[in-house]
């Protein structure tokens, strides 16, 4: 949307403004003319207030897993190999008993493109039944990175997300497919996010996916593969995706 | 019922949504239950229709299908008056001006300090005040972080509807949360 005229600002183009939905040019004149009124500038307050508060107070629903199972059976989604059901779930608890490990056992039933992306759930996982969901907990990437540093030949892109209401809370390394990889821990109200990035030949598109209930996003950037994964809803979780991308 | 690819499909396109599409049914119909039920109903349409998904955002095709179902599901259980856009367009033709929508009838400012000192409750209950057409807009962008041209494509009505639409819901807002006397 461009703003062609001498005649005093219209009200409603604080508000698209303020959602960054004027061009370039406009936005520029836009801040100009908020800053030299008084009444503009209380309106783009108000709205910035409005939004802080309702993205703090107003979170999206979250999807039940009960509710997922009643719209998955009655279009008839699940089927045997899909799924686990009962008896898969009672045979890999057999089989993590005999092997050690029931991730071993859910990495063997999957196509080998998917391997990663499981492996990164269930590290996402560990994390979270860990005290701490990070090695190194600072909200400061000037720490982070550093840290990473000391530990791995590769460090990654470490971003400030804070103003975009995704705090950075720390980072860890993780060993997915035998690799010490970085993994970076963000939060977004009571989520954690885990963004771990691996060498470019494993990633993706852009792409959203759901693993045993947890969402995944994808993106490649710098010669590496980043994946966030988190029980944060699809939306919130791309748009976390977006605004890393956009700053690193 | 349907192929494995249409299942493929649907798991693609649709699932990954489902908690975006539960928020936006919440918010137009009101309460979670019906939301619930309203998601089901989308669900099998969106299923139905899924080979009439042509490319572009899943997530807005997916929110333009629960949209349409929410309101099918209001007209056949709500008094149809509650979804009448009649009286529409008197609200959205009014003049957004500065000096009535942003005081209240004390005369008061709001203050975007007391905006945003808001409680959870206080939001929740605004929001679920406004008129059905603004409250949708709203929520589209303020809690679900959608852009204009995606709630325009949601919604069918032009970007600059999107854009009054949006400036009068949260006008309301600001009346109803930001000019509280002490």
């Amino acid at each position: 949307m461009t703003i062609t005229s001498n005649t005093p600002m219209d009200p409603v183009l604080v508000h698209a403004y303020a959602d960054n939905e004027l061009d370039a040019t406009s936005a520029l004149g836009a801040a100009r003319e908020i800053e030299s009124s008084p009444e503009l500038k209380a309106e783009l307050d108000r709205t910035e207030a409005l939004r802080t508060a309702i993205r703090e107070h107003v979170a999206p629903e979250e999807l039940p897993i009960n509710l997922r199972t009643k719209i998955e059976s009655s279009l008839g989604l699940t089927k045997p190999g899909n799924h686990p059901t009962w008896r898969a779930l009672a045979a890999s608890v057999v089989l993590a008993l005999a092997i050690g490990s029931a991730s071993t056992w859910f990495v063997t039933q999957q196509p080998p493109g998917d391997r990663t992306t499981t492996a990164l759930v269930d590290s996402h996982i560990r994390a979270l039944m860990a005290a701490q969901p990070a090695d190194v907990m600072s909200s400061e990437r000037h720490t982070v990175k550093p840290w990473f540093a000391g530990r791995l030949p590769v460090s990654p892109v470490v971003v400030d997300l804070t103003a975009d209401g995704f705090p950075l809370i720390g980072g860890r390394v993780d060993v997915i497919a035998t690799a010490p990889t970085p993994t970076l821990v963000y939060g977004r109200r009571k989520h954690i996010i885990s963004v771990f990035a691996t060498p470019d030949a494993d990633g993706g598109k852009d792409a959203v996916r759901t693993v045993n209930g947890y969402n995944v996003v994808t993106w490649r950037s710098g010669g590496q593969s980043y994946w966030a994964v988190s029980d944060l809803n699809a939306a919130e979780l791309q748009q976390f995706a977006q605004k890393f991308q956009a700053a690193s | 019922m349907g192929g494995d690819q249409d299942k493929a499909r649907f798991q693609d396109v649709v699932m990954p949504h489902l908690a975006d599409a539960l928020t936006l049914a919440r918010w137009i119909s009101g309460n979670r239950t019906d939301a619930e039920d309203i998601l089901q109903e989308a669900c099998l349409r969106a299923y139905r229709g899924i080979n009439g998904f042509a490319g572009g955002s899943p997530r807005a095709w997916v929110l333009t299908v629960v949209r349409n179902t929410a309101y099918t599901w209001l007209m056949r259980h709500r008094s149809p008056m509650l979804v009448s856009i009649e009286d529409l367009s008197a609200t959205e033709s009014a003049e957004i001006e500065l000096t009535d929508g942003g005081a209240d009838a004390t005369g008061l400012t709001p203050e975007a300090e007391l905006i945003a000192k808001a409680d959870a409750e206080q939001l929740k209950c605004a929001i679920a005040a406004l008129p059905l057409v603004f409250r949708e807009t709203l929520v589209l962008r303020d809690v679900q972080g959608l852009n204009y041209r995606e709630i325009a494509d949601i919604t069918g009505v032009p970007i600059g509807t999107v854009m009054s639409r949006l400036a009068r819901a949260r006008r309301h807002l600001f009346k109803a949360i930001g000019a509280k006397k002490q």
